[in-house]
């Protein structure tokens, strides 16, 4: 199966450099544009598709039509502003960049950050990886005509943004992971209301299983599309379920542990396809991971404690000249964030690395070719890209 | 793939019966209690600081004035206005904020036609600005520090048996740490007599750059080294810090600079004095307002003569203030400084005795007065009079000469200021030198909470052994048959001021105590001795309530001559500083106005 | 023992009698505080001078009372004697303050001054008829009262606070 091979010989030779020889002029072809406003998209990019009939014989990525030089703004702002902002490099995981971000403050300004506040963002970076496969699992549904997935998903969202929303104080953006810790502690009762979110999620997630993993139509048009081959992984830059779904089972939270994973009971899911099936039902296992992840953290995480390491005045905060790579198992793969430090109170450079970046550029123009365009979106959304994360 | 996963996904249709989980009107759904909505600001409370405004990373805040808010000290008057616009809702304006009077209530719809609306001052009539839920930071703010750096002092036990230098000063680590909890919002700047630049010189202590902190203390003030060391620091009192922890050390800090700056560097930094103008002026009092117009003048390249009365420059920093605070060396480097930029000062020579008034204003083109008040004033109550009562003013002056003074095994000290604490642990000093123990009591009009005299110096005074008994009023030096002092009768003070805050002593006959003691040393207030102006100029010039009148420019009524320091408006070496550096410039002024004129 | 002073032991007195006291107390005073100016040196003159203008004010009130016929009908009334009124007549006989007083000795003497006067007023006002005589008096203790509280704050700005 691993051995893919479209048949090409309907399709126009290859020069030396690998490149298609389309002539538009002969009215084979035709240039279709997915995106940058299309419900298959998983966020402003675009597709831009070369059909013959409803076969794809190339496809090319366009980013750019959210750049808002996000890795420019950091150098721009004191260590402490540099915090609001990482937020909103990726709407739909944000509590990553937050992470990263304080992480790698704390590496280079050598700032040791309380227990509490350690399992504190385990339980936030859980939650928001939650939030990630809901829509993960939404999107997968709607790509394939399945409205009622988005509709479920959004719904148990909602709910985890509720609970968001009384520990951060906000819904999307929740800016609580700040460089020394965390902003504060778990509202009261807040355990309770966690569970019940908890389990109305794994209600739905019964009825995903139903209407979606069992589903025929469904099984037919992702079992067997968009296999990425094995060998991709390592020269595609390949990372987390997506390669968790072609057999490997990488994971960071497992290979290099960081905050409390390493005092936290799970198993990493995997699946052997490669497929689009197969990427959907490791994400599948994996909100399940998250879940147990999330009660796991409850149970044993310190009842109290201090949130925030003592950490200098932040209005002249400067860090000595240094630099590092913070990264973790984000939904989506390896996310991580290179700060560079310069001795002054303002980041030299900020280079935020998102999997999107790879999954949804090249890795997409290599699986395209030979595909059906209906199955472009799904293909597209199996990836789990966001291209907020691809442009900064 | 069999008929079974056909109908399964069939089974969902249950859902049909399910309520509907959509809000159907978003408006007013009640947001989380720690919500991050709309801001909060308890106006009595803020200070205008501007904290919130420095960290804001949208510059959505703005310090503006606001109807009602008057500056004062260690409020600027100015108070946030918020552009929802800009604003991302990140709240670092609430966890920076220095009172916690910056909140959010939990509230986030606000419909209006008008977008200006959405630019405001949170705290004046904004419909959730009494709402209790919404997000407050927890605890106290942890983006800047609290706690003030220890300063290592002598413990008690150590110090009082001699005169030296009491505190250690900062080493660097201790310093950079003080100085990073400056958060910058300049109220200090404004407090400070001399308006020094506080943040400025704070920053450049945490940038270790100490040659560029000694330059910026010198653009304000020649007595820097001194004024490290026994300011009355009215800037702490201003200081933001100081609302939710202890006020920064400013005053450790501007001493922590010259510390770290050899003398002959500091010659370096400062420079030589410009050319010479040919113009001549006399300065009456080498204290720290005398000595501050010299140096501006001189720098200025006029000719500068300072004539003294003492043996030694330095005034009451000299002669009033005791070595354990203020060592002679450090106040002879300010000075040193002040000689190198050609300053000439000519000790033991009294105006009205060595050189006449007339002579001065003859032989110069304007003459500065800042005599200071060096005269002790006495309670004048029965048995004042004769041997055994003392002015403070005048031991610490014999003690600084190096005099023989009287040291009886116990003593009563009248007064509540730094005069009296400084003569109290003087003498406590000498007593545990000549009999291994003190025996001190020092009694005032106010209560503790009211004494005149620094914190510190109420604490030190205490550990040293100092026993100090407030609110009594003097009534009699009790004296034997012989005529010898045995003590000092008092009556409790009720109360010391009226309803209006008038001094209007009201005393407890019944509560009469006997302070032994064979020396009472009165420590009240003190005047300044204007005799050197003989009776002519007496008459001639105009005066404001017992002091010679002045302009707001330091003018007296006679155009020759200009007076500043405590003699004319008090009460400490910075205002002396301060008035220093505007008698000096309006003297610039005149002898420029005279250069045009001719 | 002098004759007024005799008459001081008996307990009561007329309103003549007090009034007129009064009205000595006043111009003495301000007869006293006049002399002194020329006597002080000018850093303090600003002192006796407010202190002069006020009594003579008082010598002024005094003057219109005595021509009111309102009050010329009470003058034969006898009262009680305020338990003040023998260190209020002492104020009568002005102090010797030496050549040249300073400040500190001005202010003492205008504050024992002060004092006895609002402890005299305050008693007659609450002893004497109603009428203007009464509302001369309750004005006279205020003024006095006033005065003193002043007198106590410049005082302790002078002596007590200049040193810190």
């Amino acid at each position: 199966m691993f051995n893919f091979k479209p048949d090409r010989t309907q399709y126009p030779a290859a020069d030396a450099d690998g490149k298609l020889e389309i002539d538009l002029e002969t009215g084979k072809y035709l240039k279709l544009w997915q995106g940058p406003n299309h419900p298959g998209i998983t966020g402003n990019m675009s597709v831009e598709l070369t059909v013959c009939g409803d076969e794809v014989v190339e496809g090319k990525t366009h980013v750019g039509y959210l750049h808002r030089g996000f890795e420019k703004l950091m150098e721009r702002r004191t260590f402490i502003q540099v915090f609001p902002i990482v937020c909103r490099v990726c709407v739909p995981e944000p509590d990553f960049n937050e992470y990263c971000y304080a992480a790698a403050v704390e590496d280079l300004a050598g700032i040791e950050v309380p227990e509490y506040a350690t399992w504190m963002r385990t339980l936030i970076l859980e939650m928001g990886r939650f939030n990630s496969y809901m829509m993960f699992l939404g999107g997968i549904g709607g790509a394939l005509g399945l409205g009622i997935t988005g509709q479920w998903m959004t719904y148990v969202r909602d709910l985890m943004l509720d609970r968001f929303e009384e520990l951060t104080g906000a819904r999307i953006y929740h800016m609580f992971i700040l460089p020394g810790g965390v902003r504060g502690h778990l509202p009261e009762g807040f355990e309770a209301r966690m569970e019940e979110v908890l389990s109305t999620a794994e209600r739905y997630l019964d009825d995903i299983d139903k209407v979606m993993f069992s589903n025929s139509v469904f099984k037919t048009r992702t079992k067997g599309v968009g296999v990425i081959d094995p060998k991709l992984f390592e020269p595609y830059g390949v990372t987390g379920p997506n390669a968790r779904a072609g057999g490997v089972a990488k994971d960071l939270r497992k290979d290099s542990p960081y905050l409390v994973y390493d005092q936290l009971d799970f198993e990493v899911a995997t699946a052997t396809d490669s497929d689009i099936f197969a990427r959907a039902t490791v994400r599948r296992g994996d909100v399940q991971t998250s879940i147990d992840l999330i009660r796991q953290i409850l149970r044993k995480m310190p009842k109290d404690g201090p949130a925030m390491a003592r950490i200098p005045n932040v209005l002249h905060w400067k860090i000595p000249r240094g630099e590092t790579y913070i990264k973790g198992e984000c939904s989506r793969g390896e996310y991580g964030y290179y700060l560079v430090t310069d001795g002054t109170g303002y980041p030299r450079r900020i280079n935020v690395r998102g999997p999107s970046y790879t999954h949804a550029m090249a890795l997409l123009e290599h699986l395209i070719p030979g595909t059906n365009i209906s199955d472009v979106a799904a293909l597209m959304v199996s990836l789990h890209t966001y291209p907020p994360e691809i442009e900064r | 793939m069999g008929l079974r996963e056909v109908l399964t996904p069939f089974t969902v249709w249950k859902h049909v019966f399910d309520e509907p989980v959509t809000i159907k009107n978003p408006i007013g759904r009640p947001a989380a209690d720690r919500y991050r909505g709309f801001h909060q600001n308890d106006m009595a409370s803020c200070i205008g600081c501007g904290t919130c405004e420095a960290i804001c990373q949208n510059a959505a805040i703005d310090m503006v004035p606001v109807d009602g808010i008057e500056t004062r000290t260690g409020d600027s008057g100015l108070r946030p206005q918020i552009d929802y616009g800009r604003c991302c809702w990140c709240a670092l304006c609430v966890d920076v904020c220095m009172t916690g009077s910056l909140t959010m209530s939990n509230e986030y719809t606000w419909v209006d036609t008008d977008p200006d609306a959405f630019r405001f001052v949170p705290g004046l009539e904004e419909p959730w600005k009494d709402d209790e839920e919404g997000y407050e930071r927890e605890g106290k703010r942890v983006l800047s520090g609290i706690e003030r750096i220890h300063m290592e002092e002598m413990p008690p036990e150590t110090r009082i048996s001699n005169f030296e230098e009491i505190v250690d000063g900062y080493s660097r680590a201790e310093a950079i740490l003080e100085a990073d909890r400056c958060v910058e919002c300049g109220l200090c700047v404004a407090t400070c007599p001399a308006h020094m630049s506080i943040p400025d010189y704070i920053a450049a202590v945490r940038d270790q750059d100490y040659d560029r902190g000694l330059e910026i203390l010198y653009e304000t003030n020649p007595f820097s080294e001194v004024c490290g060391r026994v300011c009355t620091h009215k800037c702490e009192t201003s200081c933001a810090a100081l609302h939710e922890g202890d006020p920064i050390a400013i005053r450790w800090l501007k001493r922590h600079i010259v510390d770290e700056v050899p003398f002959d560097r500091r010659l370096e930094l400062i420079g030589k004095p410009a050319a010479p103008t040919g113009r001549k002026v006399a300065i009456i009092g080498a204290g720290p307002a005398g000595l501050t117009a010299a140096f501006d003048l001189a720098r200025a390249g006029h000719g500068v003569v300072v004539f003294e009365a003492l043996s030694h420059a330095g005034g009451m920093m000299r002669y009033g203030i005791p070595e354990y605070r203020l060592p002679y060396e450090a106040l002879d480097r300010d000075i040193g400084v002040i000689e190198a930029m050609g300053v000439e000062i000519r000790t033991n020579c009294r105006v009205g005795r060595d050189v006449t008034m007339d002579a001065l204003r003859r032989d110069y083109d304007s003459v500065i007065l800042a005599i200071g008040l060096n005269m002790g004033r006495s309670t004048r109550v029965p048995g004042t009079e004769g041997p055994g009562v003392e002015k403070a003013v005048d031991l610490l002056r014999r003690i600084t000469d190096g005099e023989e003074v009287p040291v009886p095994e116990r003593l009563v000290v009248i007064g509540g200021g730094n005069v009296a604490m400084d003569i109290a642990r003087s003498m406590a000093r000498l007593q545990m030198q000549k009999y291994g123990r003190v025996g001190v009591t020092l009694t005032a009009l106010e209560d503790i909470d009211h004494f005149l005299a620094d914190r510190e110096e109420i604490v030190e005074s205490r550990e040293e052994g100092v026993q100090i008994f407030d609110a009594r009023g003097p009534q009699e030096v009790v004296r034997d048959e012989s005529g010898a002092v045995t003590g000092l009768r008092t009556w409790r003070v009720k109360s010391i001021f009226d309803a209006d805050g008038r001094f209007a002593p009201a005393y407890d006959e019944g509560d009469e105590q006997i302070h032994e003691g064979t020396m009472v040393i009165e420590a009240i207030g003190q005047m300044a001795d204007t005799s050197l102006l003989e009776e002519a100029l007496t008459e001639a010039l105009e005066w404001n309530r017992g002091r010679i009148r002045i302009d707001g420019a330091f003018r007296t009524s006679e155009p020759w001559l200009f007076a500043a320091g405590d003699a004319v408006k008090g009460p400490d070496v910075i205002n002396a500083v301060a008035d220093g550096h505007r008698v000096a410039r309006t003297v610039m002024d005149e002898l420029a106005a005279r250069e045009v004129m001719q | 023992m002098s004759e007024m002073n005799k008459a001081k032991l008996s307990g009561k007195t007329t309103i003549r009698e007090i009034f007129e006291t009064a009205t000595e107390f006043e111009k003495v005073a301000h007869r006293f505080y006049t002399a002194l100016i020329p006597n002080v040196s000018k850093d303090i003159r600003w002192l006796v001078e407010e202190l002069a203008e006020e009594e003579l004010e008082h010598v002024d009130l005094f003057t219109k009372l005595a021509k009111d016929p309102a009050v010329e009908a009470v003058m034969v009334a006898e009262i009680a004697r305020p338990v003040a009124d023998g260190k209020f007549s002492d104020c009568v006989q002005t102090p010797d303050l030496g050549p040249n007083p300073d400040d500190q000795a001005v202010l003492q003497y205008a504050l024992m001054r002060e004092s006895a006067a609002m402890d005299q007023y305050t008693e007659l006002a609450e002893s004497t008829p109603v009428g203007p005589l009464k509302d001369a008096f309750v004005f006279l203790a205020n003024e006095e009262t006033k005065h003193k509280a002043e007198l106590e704050k410049i005082y302790y700005e002078v002596v007590h606070s200049g040193g810190v």
